[in-house]
């Protein structure tokens, strides 16, 4: 991503707009401490003093109450040697793969037909894909529980009325994620889809006359001139995602609660166990190592953006 | 090659594309759709036919039941006072310090935004073990304080904004100055109003996180009092995936799609009516190609 162009610089001052300004200098040099200042409070009392004091928890075993101990390295051994906290990480990094594939295609290629002047009612479906975006999550995960139970939920009864048998959409292991991947795909792609929109504007229309006239087919043009000019906004909205997979929480609890026997236990998921469990040592030890491991996947993307330019 | 088939060939990716664009928008729309209708089925009927609809049969059965089963009222009350509170200080003080990072110069600034960076990586989950026992320090778990001021100002929001404000022209604030105007009022009466279309777009993007926050809520806000629609909802789900003695499994699915469809209307209509400003606003203000 790019930082918006820098404004040019002041003109040379006028003869008339030489003469100073009543206010003294000073303040001017102590406004900007003022105007950042509720928002450092702010940091620093919900953001940087809790951080610390994880770092500091994540090296104890302290429970919520009573005495804490020491244990150095101890809870961040336990995880690294425990496979529930690997599989974990494996059931994120399968949701990340079930979904960001998917989702980048299908938003760009709706992205670049809803650029493309020649598309009708573009309006309604910029409108119609952000509407789960903006449909409140919780209330959304309901309607997964309802619409994929095996017994009553109305995606059985369309397969039924197919001819086809029962899924177990979301009691059985091998279901559950690509249901759970599908009800995040469902909600996140009208964003994308917008975030993608917003870097194809940019591209300058004279581009794609120029090779029109040169005769390349649309899907060439799509290939060779779009894709690259899109790239930086294509990899926002991977790292955009990949945070947001290995975060995820909400969909898990409320949808599955973890299951079944733990296939779709998100990183995020996890983490949150540990809490419910008053494990807060670990728990914090664990917060640290999501950080890394997101930190790692961020900077690798934007890494792979950095070498292809 | 003649006229005929050039058209052919024009018009029909043209169908193609239509066609495709209509089935994805309404299997986008479907979900909603169905749960809004169902939910004024019958219970039994939401279960037993999940696809039919008979308008003669509609109820309103699952909302007066659910009304009288969960504290949705006491939700949205709660909800409504954190979006208030909450929103003003994200929308005042998030383009306020913005402004300061966008136009001057000061010490550690360098510092600070690398550390707003840095912030914008990190899980939110990270921080809810260390904020739990800091709220519980502070003696302010199931207050609204603890639902307002954690996240008030994120660095998400500073980050949009910044550059939204670098892209100002620096003239345009110089000439104020030289009239006499206030570094605040410089803020107020030139940034403010020029920033307007992402502002609009950061407004609703604030009030649909705040409203759809989940995570923080349900860790702080556990209490029937205090909690927030979002935590309302999710234990009325976790009375189905948690099979909930007792609870028939029909009766909770109607009041399930009940609350979930009250509380997605107030956020539908408020998109619907300012989608432009927000669908302009993230053009406007998002990242460049």
């Amino acid at each position: 991503m790019t930082l918006a162009p820098a404004p040019p610089r002041a003109q040379a001052p006028s003869a008339t707009s030489r003469r100073r300004p009543h206010r003294s200098p000073s303040r001017r040099k102590l406004a900007p401490y003022v105007f950042v200042f509720p928002f450092v409070a702010l940091f620093l009392a919900f953001g940087v003093y809790p951080m610390l004091f994880t770092l500091q928890l994540s090296f104890t075993d302290w429970h919520g109450s009573g005495s804490a101990h020491w244990v150095g390295w101890g809870n961040y051994t336990y995880l690294l040697t425990n496979p529930a906290f690997w599989s974990s990480l494996g059931n994120s990094a399968v949701m990340w793969l079930l979904i960001v594939p998917v989702q980048i295609v299908v938003a760009l290629l709706v992205a670049v037909l809803l650029d493309n002047a020649k598309t009708r009612m573009r309006g309604f479906y910029r409108v119609a894909f952000l509407v789960p975006f903006v449909t409140p999550l919780v209330a959304v995960a309901q309607i997964w529980v309802v619409v994929f139970d095996q017994q009553y939920g109305a995606v059985n009864s369309v397969l039924n009325a197919l001819g086809l048998p029962d899924v177990g959409w979301l009691t059985t292991s091998e279901w559950a994620k690509p249901t759970l991947a599908l009800l995040f795909l469902w909600k996140t792609t009208g964003f994308i889809v917008i975030i993608l929109l917003s870097g194809l504007q940019s591209i300058d229309p004279t581009v794609y006359e120029a090779s029109s006239i040169d005769g390349a087919s649309r899907f060439r043009q799509l290939r060779s001139m779009t894709l690259p000019l899109v790239r930086r906004t294509l990899m926002f909205a991977v790292v955009l995602q990949t945070l947001a997979i290995f975060q995820m929480f909400a969909e898990p609890f409320v949808v599955t609660d973890g299951g079944p026997y733990g296939s779709t236990t998100t990183a995020g998921l996890y983490l949150y166990n540990h809490i419910t469990r008053a494990d807060l040592g670990t728990g914090a030890a664990n917060s640290f190592l999501l950080v890394i491991v997101v930190m790692v996947l961020s900077l690798g993307f934007v890494r792979l953006l950095r070498s292809e330019d | 090659m003649t006229t005929a088939s050039v058209t052919v060939r024009r018009r029909l990716p043209g169908t193609v594309t239509q066609v495709f664009l209509v089935v994805l928008a309404l299997a986008f729309l479907a979900p909603v759709a169905w749960a809004v209708l169902s939910a004024f089925k019958p219970a039994a009927q939401i279960i037993n036919d999940p696809l039919g609809f008979d308008p003669s049969s509609a109820t309103l059965d699952n909302f007066t039941r659910m009304f009288a089963d969960v504290p949705i009222v006491r939700g949205f009350v709660n909800t409504a006072v954190v979006l208030v509170l909450k929103g003003s200080l994200t929308l005042f003080f998030a383009p306020l310090a913005a402004y300061g990072f966008a136009k001057y110069e000061f010490r550690f600034k360098g510092l600070l935004f690398g550390t707003v960076l840095i912030t914008l990586m990190l899980p939110t989950i990270v921080l809810i073990i260390p904020l739990l026992l800091e709220m519980k320090e502070l003696g302010w778990v199931n207050t609204y304080q603890a639902l307002v001021l954690p996240g008030a100002v994120d660095a998400f929001a500073i980050f949009w904004m910044r550059q939204v404000i670098a892209a100002v022209p620096n003239e345009l604030l110089d000439a104020a100055r030289v009239d006499g105007c206030t570094e605040f009022g410089i803020f107020w009466r030139i940034i403010l109003p020029v920033i307007r279309p992402a502002l609009a777009g950061l407004a609703v993007l604030t009030v649909m996180n705040i409203y759809n926050d989940f995570v923080w809520p349900v860790v702080i806000a556990s209490s029937d009092r205090m909690a927030t629609l979002q935590v309302v909802l999710s234990s009325l789900a976790q009375n189905i995936t948690g099979n909930r003695i007792g609870a028939d499994y029909a009766t909770v699915t109607g009041e399930l799609l009940a609350a979930a469809s009250i509380a997605l209307v107030p956020l539908l209509l408020i998109f619907i009516v300012l989608q432009k400003h927000f669908i302009n606003g993230i053009l406007a203000g998002s990242v460049k190609g």
